[in-house]
């Protein structure tokens, strides 16, 4: 029949403007809310006439639609009758065909399980239209009728849509550092700096109150002037050595010049302590010998500890 | 003198065929019949090498043609191979509907996934007339592309179709050309009126429309290799013109899951497209008057500036992108600012940049992200610690340098900067370089006179060596003192 058609498709043409007049209509149409045990009511609808209130339909129930399609006021089967849901948030559309008989009654059957999750899970009423249409010069329809609310079900499983990947602009991510090493507030190291550094005088104070001096620096350097001068020079070098390695030099710029100062504070000191032991030693000096004795069996159990 | 001419010629035709198409241009096509191919004529003459065997020509007809070299076979044709020695034979094939039920011993669906996973592009023109053979679609199958059942369906819309032609059968659509998927994707299939395709152009002038006539539909699956180009407008669907009925009994697929155009491109960016229309690439449909349901005026179909956009999309000529250059370097005053270092240190600042350019038919051009699009750079040790977006810097002639500078997160260890930048008809982009990270040298630390908490351990130190340094006075200039306070001493 069809196939004849496109053969003929010249003479429509020249005919298709008496046709264009015809157009598909639906006629008898309800809908209807069936529950598992109890049918619902019959809301009827018209193409001019949309239902007011959305539908709500929950997991265990369906909605029937009933319709009459006409083709130019006659009841007749067209090609395409579907119903369609459209979500309006997105876009998304289900068709649903409907099962027509050849005077035009239309039938569907939309249990809520047919529903495809992302339209089931949408949070907007779902828009339904019929579009009734067909081959020929007959004008199609295409009619939103009413509109269905899923209603969740607190007892049942709750669907969950997965969104399918995408390739597109990822959420940025900024690295969180850890938080820096932190000091304790700079006055209170200043202060204890001062408490420190006061026990410098302290103890200068300390030693002079039990009788301390440096009186024979001049004798010292008269009777060994080179092995005072290197010794003494030679210890305050090492402190410069340590100094110098703390602030730049390493290990092994340290070493060479620590075993040159070192020997000559070997050398000279054994040559300036000796000076210090004649100083000081009974009998060899102008000093009070009982108490030179004293004094030195004193130091040199300190030398010994 | 000569030979010096023809050897020059040689190396202009060498040439011009070489920036044809940035995936090569041996171009495959295959056709129930050879003769078919004078139906396609505009198409194919779009396509091939002008003047080929006018060598004298060459320098003016460069123009018109994009430089294909085509091959006419038949799938029956014993000598049809794919593969040479292991190597592609081809590095395109377009093919056309053929009757057949299978495609013979040349093209089984093997053979057509080898091609696609040596980076061969294929074409696949569809016909709604003409039953599917089962091996493409057990092919299409393999890139979750479905057609309908018993392969054979024909879309038609009765809302949407051309009143000249269709009248009665409603099975040539007219359709708007596609705008972009998303508006942060790339669109390659907007046509302005004048019919030249262009990336960067504008949705709102488009105008005309694209006939699809005697198509079949496709569904895509859920992956995101695939992506419309062409989607059926809502009231259309798809039916088995086979079957008797009178009503749509076993609804294939309807509205905008129909795919008429598909794209699906591999993970090594070789590309397949399905056109469900071979029709609308014929002679017959390009630059064709048509006339939609309810208007007065026919306008001029868009077919073959669509057609050259989804030939020239599947055959790497447009949405091609190279990297052109990676380098990443030391961002720090003072420091050896070399590119490409293998190490760094926790805390450095480093710059990141990458050069990026587009093949746009037959060149090379600065490559530019869609505007709700970013470029990113992920610093990543297994899970990312920075993903950035990469800004353009430089722009050339033919590349955009973009780049990023941000300070390594404080985390030693084995990194990467990796750019993975993966869009609906882009080739794929994957750089990944990898450097070592370590952490603080010992002196690389802040000195201890820079920390205050540290000020009264090095007084302490301070004040050790001066009294060690006056004890040592004491000890050896020291004259004793008088008796009683010496006695008091002890």
């Amino acid at each position: 029949m069809r196939f004849l058609h496109s053969f003929v498709t010249p003479l429509l043409l020249a005919a298709g403007a008496a046709q264009a007049a015809s157009s598909w209509s639906f006629d008898d149409a309800t809908v209807q809310v069936n529950g598992k045990k109890a049918a619902g009511t019959k809301e009827k609808f018209s193409e001019t006439k949309q239902l007011s209130q959305p539908i709500t339909i929950s997991n265990t129930e369906s909605i029937k639609i009933l319709l009459v399609a006409k083709d130019g006021g006659k009841g007749k089967r067209p090609h395409q009758a579907f119903v369609v849901l459209q979500d309006e948030l997105s876009g998304l559309e289900a068709p649903f065909p409907m099962t027509v008989k050849e005077n035009g009654k239309a039938v569907v059957d939309i249990k809520y399980t047919d529903l495809p999750v992302q339209l089931a899970t949408s949070s907007a009423p779902l828009k339904a239209s019929v579009v009734l249409a067909s081959f020929g010069s007959s004008q199609g329809l295409n009619k939103p009728v009413f509109s269905i609310a899923p209603k969740v079900d607190p007892n049942a499983a709750p669907l969950v849509y997965e969104k399918p990947l995408r390739y597109g602009k990822r959420e940025a991510i900024h690295h969180t550092f850890r938080d820096d090493p932190k000091n304790p507030p700079k006055i209170i190291s200043a202060f204890f700096v001062l408490a420190v550094l006061a026990t410098v005088p302290a103890l200068l104070v300390g030693w002079l109150s039990l009788g301390a001096n440096v009186s024979h620096i001049q004798r010292a350097l008269r009777d060994a002037p080179i092995a005072h001068g290197v010794f003494f020079g030679s210890l305050i070098a090492l402190e410069g050595v340590f100094y110098l390695y703390y602030v730049s030099w390493t290990l092994f710029q340290v070493l060479p010049v620590i075993s040159v100062v070192g020997a000559a504070t070997f050398l000279s000191g054994t040559k300036a302590l000796g000076e210090v032991q004649r100083r000081d030693s009974p009998g060899r000096g102008d000093y009070d010998s009982s108490q030179r004795k004293m004094c030195c069996g004193n130091k040199n159990g300190v030398d010994e500890d | 003198m000569r030979s010096l001419v023809s050897f020059l010629l040689l190396a202009l035709v060498a040439s011009v065929q070489a920036i044809s198409s940035s995936g090569g241009n041996r171009l495959l096509v295959i056709l129930e019949d050879v003769a078919e191919k004078d139906g396609y004529s505009k198409f194919l003459g779009d396509l091939e090498v002008p003047y080929l065997y006018k060598p004298h020509h060459l320098l003016i007809a460069s123009t018109t043609g994009r430089g294909f070299d085509i091959a006419y076979e038949t799938p029956k044709s014993e000598s049809l191979s794919l593969f040479h020695l292991g190597e592609r034979s081809y590095d395109h094939v377009l093919l056309f509907p053929t009757k057949a039920k299978g495609l013979g011993p040349n093209l089984t669906p093997n053979v057509l996934l080898e091609f696609i996973n040596a980076e061969g592009n294929i074409l696949l023109a569809l016909s709604g007339s003409t039953p599917v053979p089962s091996s493409l679609v057990s092919v299409l199958l393999e890139f979750d592309i479905h057609l309908p059942t018993d392969r054979q369906g024909l879309v038609v819309d009765h809302f949407n179709y051309d009143t000249t032609s269709a009248s009665e059968k409603h099975d040539v659509l007219l359709l708007p050309t596609p705008g972009p998927l998303r508006p942060d994707y790339k669109h390659f299939f907007s046509l302005s009126s004048s019919g030249a395709p262009d990336g960067r152009e504008r949705a709102g002038e488009r105008s005309g429309v694209v006939a699809f006539p005697n198509g079949i539909g496709q569904t895509l699956g859920q992956g995101p290799l695939l992506s419309p180009i062409l989607r059926a407008p809502s009231t259309s669907y798809s039916y088995n013109p086979k079957e008797e009925s009178e009503a749509v009994d076993d609804l294939f697929a309807s509205g905008s899951q129909l795919s008429l155009v598909s794209a699906f491109q591999a993970r090594n960016s070789a590309r397949l497209t399905v056109v469900g229309s071979a029709d609308m690439l014929s002679n017959t449909w390009f630059d064709t008057d048509v006339k939609k349901v309810g208007e007065k005026t026919s306008i001029k179909t868009l077919n073959r500036g669509f057609a050259k956009a989804v030939s020239g999309w599947t055959f790497g000529e447009i949405g091609v992108v190279r990297v052109n250059w990676v380098e990443h370097h030391l961002n720090e005053e003072g420091l050896s600012n070399a590119s490409n270092p293998k190490i760094y240190r926790i805390k450095n600042d480093v710059t990141y940049s990458v050069s990026l350019s587009e093949y746009s038919w037959d060149k090379y051009i600065p490559f530019t992200v869609p505007a709700n699009d970013e470029l990113q750079l992920e610093y990543s040790m297994l899970s990312p610690f920075n993903r950035l977006k990469l800004n353009p810097t430089i722009s050339s002639e033919d590349s955009t340098t973009y780049s990023v500078s941000f300070k390594l997160p404080d985390q030693h260890g084995i990194f990467n900067f990796l750019v993975n930048y993966k869009r609906p008809f882009l080739s794929n982009v994957f750089e990944k370089n990898t450097v070592s990270v370590r952490h603080f040298a010992h002196d690389e630390w802040p000195r201890s006179f820079v920390i205050s908490g540290a000020w009264p351990w090095i007084a302490g130190i301070g004040v050790t060596v001066t009294g060690w340094l006056a004890f040592c006075a004491v000890w050896l200039y020291s004259a004793p003192p008088a008796k009683g306070e010496s006695k008091k001493k002890q």
